[in-house]
């Protein structure tokens, strides 16, 4: 078989094989300056117009300047920065004590430790802040009638409506699961051979984590670090559900507020958001500043590699049952009170002569509005999830890929701008853009414009996900199957798409959880028509329907679990196949 | 020129203002192992990914078969799949989710052909590699030796028209390599297949080529059959890439017919007879020789083709002996048997072989 000798046409031009790439790239551009810079730039823009939304603008100062006479706007700020600050250090500390823990030394149990994680990272917020209250409200919390039945104190012992419930109860939630879940690779691929080399100069265990790993490890700790204070400041549910009642506002519930007034006082809300915005951005470069160059100290190569594990002798036994306690005591006790909760008929009232009921089920499912909810809420996060794995994996394939688009460091900034843009900012933003936009009624208050803003919101992740996958996959499997005679679009259906699958899978499997749980963007943007169970939740914690807010929050809770089984099932058959492939 | 297989002319390529490819030059005959050998970052991956269609030249034209992949000034560029070349990738790239069989069937299913075809011609390329068996074994259960073997078996199931080697053996032990390399060659041979092989590793190189061009900097240095690179490597960049070399410099003296080289007031080295007429009388030039050609005698031996050196130092390497001697301003590292041996400090003779000499300007 010999290859036909006819010269191709000069009409194809040398650049013809990267055309596809090329397109791809000004796609990207033209989805990211459309999607988050408009939002941006229509909020700062907005913040000056003082007329409100619909009709003709007005421009001028007084929303800054009211805004910022408000003596709440700045206690505001600070109160996040504060609640962020100092939840990072306790938060920090644990999770990469049990990163390292799993990865490097001889806990037992260490993979199970490490699936726990996952699941707990997947227990949305919501739901747990809620059992939080059943646990510890200072009038029916059963900690508290606990601690008083038993004559130790004469008032309650706990108030989760303060600052250090706040910080409390964000020790059990999704960041700091995701904090070990981010950190335990980094730790494995550290290998032993450092740690080995410390030992054998004569350092013990905890001088050489103390002196040796953690250094090494600094850059990305630190980068973690700075990530999930930016997070932080972003924080939303669980201070709208704890601070609100104790009337401590952070920047993202106080912009719910000024929204939420009659009228909306939308100049005010985007004058908020803009400061705010302004100040994450300022930090955001601050860190890429110093994080430039900082590569060298990713000295983890695959040179002399050894998974040795530190030996932690009768301290392991320690380690694990610190951590299930841990895990006991933040993840099982609220989950365990949420479901007791939803069966009882007047929650906290154990002496009642017939206290368990399945009266708040029974109503939830016959409830046309949680049926209705239900349908947009999966329907939302289905859309989010195919969204973002079609989207972020053309963007990860830009990004990872050897050829480098010239255009990268502008999509990659545009790829981080939402972790820096707060949920309810950026709902603010899209709002601001469905309102004055012609396609207004296909976006505003529907399930698409839901689940477009969900998506915008899931760019860092998903795309960094899908840049890391095809980074590893390396170039050559994706050039060998060209050279062999497969056109690229084959070589996409039959070599990338398949070994990508797994990363896909869990991109999806995020993206579906905060679609179902996320309720700062849904909030500003949702109507009855597509109103998702995150938001029914919200309202039913509102009017004081606890017990059948823990049904509801329970019930999410379970989908998402379901959909992880599901995902991983999919995931594992591809993961087992591909196990010592480049694949994980 | 027409009997050619590929023809690759004056391609350059640049990377963001870096010129890789400087110019190179070559052509490849039906059935002959052509390798590119230098050191890492020379360019030669570079322009084997030219061959293959992963980049695009700068300028330059590449011609397979008389049918051009290759030419920027015509505006004319093939892409990868449409070449019909065949490539094995220094990681193998063997795709993790496939089996063996569907790895190296793949090639055959782009090209849609039948089932029972690719049955069979899968069944003989794993069979010519030595891979029958494992046929449904999952591509990433295998040994890197095997994996090779998939590879290979992969890069030939459709009988491309070149075959590009990218360092293959780089990834192997030392003993699987040799074995390896024995058995690409024989391969090649049999289906008489026109290669194109990278390396850094001169040895390789030798044992395995027709011709080596060697690569510097982006451009070829010296293309030749191995016996002559090795022996007459025609700039000193080649001599050194391909093994040690004792260098002496000296004085073209020509008195008559023959022409000499006069090494100081050390002693004179006769000058091979097909290049006397390149040099002029008094050109100072670099006489190049490889150790095991130079031979050392006593002092008072007399006859041409001698220099005069001094035993510096004398280092036991079991089966011989190494001497470094001081001749002619230069410390020379110079093997010799152990049946004679010169005590350190003691003057000697070098005895060079006209025929194993390269006079470089």
């Amino acid at each position: 078989m010999s290859a036909p000798s006819l010269p191709i046409s000069g009409a194809a031009g040398p650049q013809s094989g990267i055309a596809g790439f090329r397109f791809t790239e000004m796609l990207a551009l033209l989805f990211f300056g459309v999607v988050m810079v408009l939002p941006v730039l229509s909020l700062l823009v907005s913040s000056f117009n003082v007329a409100p939304p619909g009709q003709p603008a007005v421009y001028g100062f007084s929303n800054w300047i009211e805004a910022f006479s408000d003596s709440n706007t700045l206690s505001s700020l600070w109160t996040s920065f504060a609640l962020s600050t100092v939840r990072l250090i306790p938060s920090m500390t644990l999770a990469v004590l049990v990163a390292w823990l799993i990865a490097r030394t001889d806990m037992p149990g260490g993979n199970v430790v490490e699936v726990l994680c996952w699941f707990a990272f997947f227990v949305p917020d919501f739901p747990l802040t809620l059992a939080w209250i059943l646990l510890l409200d200072p009038h029916f919390g059963f900690l508290n009638s606990m601690a008083k039945s038993l004559h130790l104190v004469d008032g309650p012992l706990f108030n989760p409506y303060s600052f250090w419930g706040i910080v409390w109860v964000h020790l059990g939630t999704g960041g700091i699961w995701f904090k070990v879940i981010l950190l335990t690779p980094l730790f494995r691929r550290l290998g032993a051979t450092l740690e080995e080399a410390a030992r054998v100069a004569g350092a013990d265990t905890m001088t050489t984590l103390r002196r040796i790993t953690i250094p090494v490890m600094a850059p990305m700790i630190l980068a973690i670090a700075v990530l999930s204070f930016i997070r932080g400041l972003e924080s939303f549910n669980t201070e709208l559900l704890l601070g609100v009642p104790a009337d401590i506002y952070v920047y993202g519930t106080r912009i719910y507020d000024y929204i939420q007034d009659e009228p909306p006082e939308y100049g005010q809300a985007t004058a908020l958001g803009s400061v705010f915005f302004v100040i994450l951005a300022v930090i955001a470069i601050f860190y890429r500043r110093f994080f430039k160059g900082e590569r060298k100290f990713a000295v983890i190569t695959g040179q002399g590699y050894s998974t040795a594990r530190i030996g932690l002798g009768r301290w392991r036994y320690v380690a694990l049952g610190g951590f299930i306690v841990w895990f006991l005591v933040m993840m099982v006790m609220p989950l365990v009170f949420l479901i007791i909760g939803s069966f009882m008929r007047r929650y906290g009232f154990f002496n009642l002569s017939d206290p368990f009921t399945l009266h708040h089920w029974k109503s939830l499912f016959t409830d046309p509005i949680f049926l209705g909810s239900l349908k947009n809420s999966l329907m939302i996060a289905g859309a989010t999830a195919l969204l973002g794995v079609l989207l972020y994996s053309a963007v990860g394939y830009l990004l990872g890929s050897p050829r480098k688009p010239k255009s990268g460091p502008v999509i990659e900034f545009f790829c981080w701008l939402p972790w820096v843009i707060p949920g309810i900012l950026l709902g603010l933003g899209v709002l601001w853009i469905f309102l004055s936009t012609p396609l207004s009624t296909v976006l505003y208050g529907t399930i698409l414009g839901i689940a477009l803003a969900l998506t915008i919101q899931d760019s860092p992740v998903s795309t960094q996900a899908f840049k890391a996958g095809f980074l590893q996959l390396g170039q050559d499997l994706e050039e060998s199957a060209r050279v062999t005679g497969a056109s690229w679009f084959y070589t996409y259906r039959r070599i990338l798409l398949p070994l990508i699958a797994p990363v896909a899978m869990t991109v999806a499997m995020l993206n579906f959880g905060s679609a179902m749980t996320t309720i700062s963007i849904p909030v500003l943007l949702y109507s009855a028509q597509s109103r998702p169970l995150s938001i029914l939740l919200l309202e039913y914690s509102y009017t004081g329907e606890l017990e059948r807010a823990a049904a509801l929050g329970l019930l999410i809770t379970v989908i998402i679990c379901t959909m992880i089984i599901i995902g991983r099932r999919f995931g594992l058959l591809q993961m087992t196949r591909s196990e010592e492939g480049p694949v994980r | 020129m027409s009997s050619d297989l590929l023809q690759f002319t004056n391609v350059v390529k640049d990377f963001g203002g870096n010129r890789v490819v400087d110019g190179i030059d070559f052509t490849v005959a039906e059935g002959e192992f052509f390798t590119l050998l230098g050191p890492s970052g020379c360019g030669k991956t570079t322009t084997l990914r030219l061959l293959a269609g992963l980049e695009v030249p700068n300028a330059g034209e590449i011609v397979l078969q008389g049918r051009c992949l290759a030419a920027p000034a015509k505006g004319v560029w093939v892409p990868p799949d449409k070449r019909n070349v065949g490539m094995m990738f220094q990681s193998y790239a063997i795709w993790p989710h496939l089996t063996v069989f569907e790895n190296v069937a793949f090639p055959l299913r782009v090209r849609r052909e039948a089932e029972d075809v690719i049955r069979r011609r899968v069944g003989e390329a794993l069979e010519l590699v030595g891979l029958e068996g494992l046929v449904e074994r999952g591509a990433t259960q295998l040994s890197g030796g095997q994996q090779q073997r998939v590879a290979l078996a992969r890069s030939i199931v459709y009988t491309p028209s070149l075959l590009l080697l990218d360092e293959p053996l780089s990834n192997l032990d030392v003993k699987l390599r040799e074995q390896m390399r024995t058995e690409l060659r024989a391969l090649q041979l049999r289906l008489n297949l026109a290669v194109v092989y990278v390396t850094h590793d001169q040895g390789e190189a030798m044992a395995l080529s027709d011709r080596i061009a060697v690569v510097n900097e982006g451009r070829l240095e010296q293309v030749g059959t191995p016996a002559e690179v090795y022996e007459h490597p025609s700039t000193r960049f080649v001599g050194d890439f391909l093994g040690r070399t004792v260098v002496v410099r000296g004085t073209v003296r020509k008195d008559g017919g023959r022409s000499r080289v006069a090494i100081g007031d050390k002693g004179e080295v006769g000058m091979p007879a097909d290049v006397g007429d390149q040099f002029q009388d008094g050109d100072s030039v670099r006489v190049l020789a490889r150790p095991e050609d130079v031979t050392l005698e006593r002092a008072d031996a007399a006859g041409p083709n001698r220099i005069t050196g001094t035993v510096e130092a004398i280092t036991y390497m079991g089966d011989h002996l190494e001497y470094t001697v001081q001749a002619a301003g230069r410390s020379l590292a110079l093997a010799a048997g152990k049946k004679d041996r010169y005590a350190v400090g003691s003057e000697i003779k070098l005895v060079f072989d006209p025929a194993n000499i390269t006079i470089l300007r």
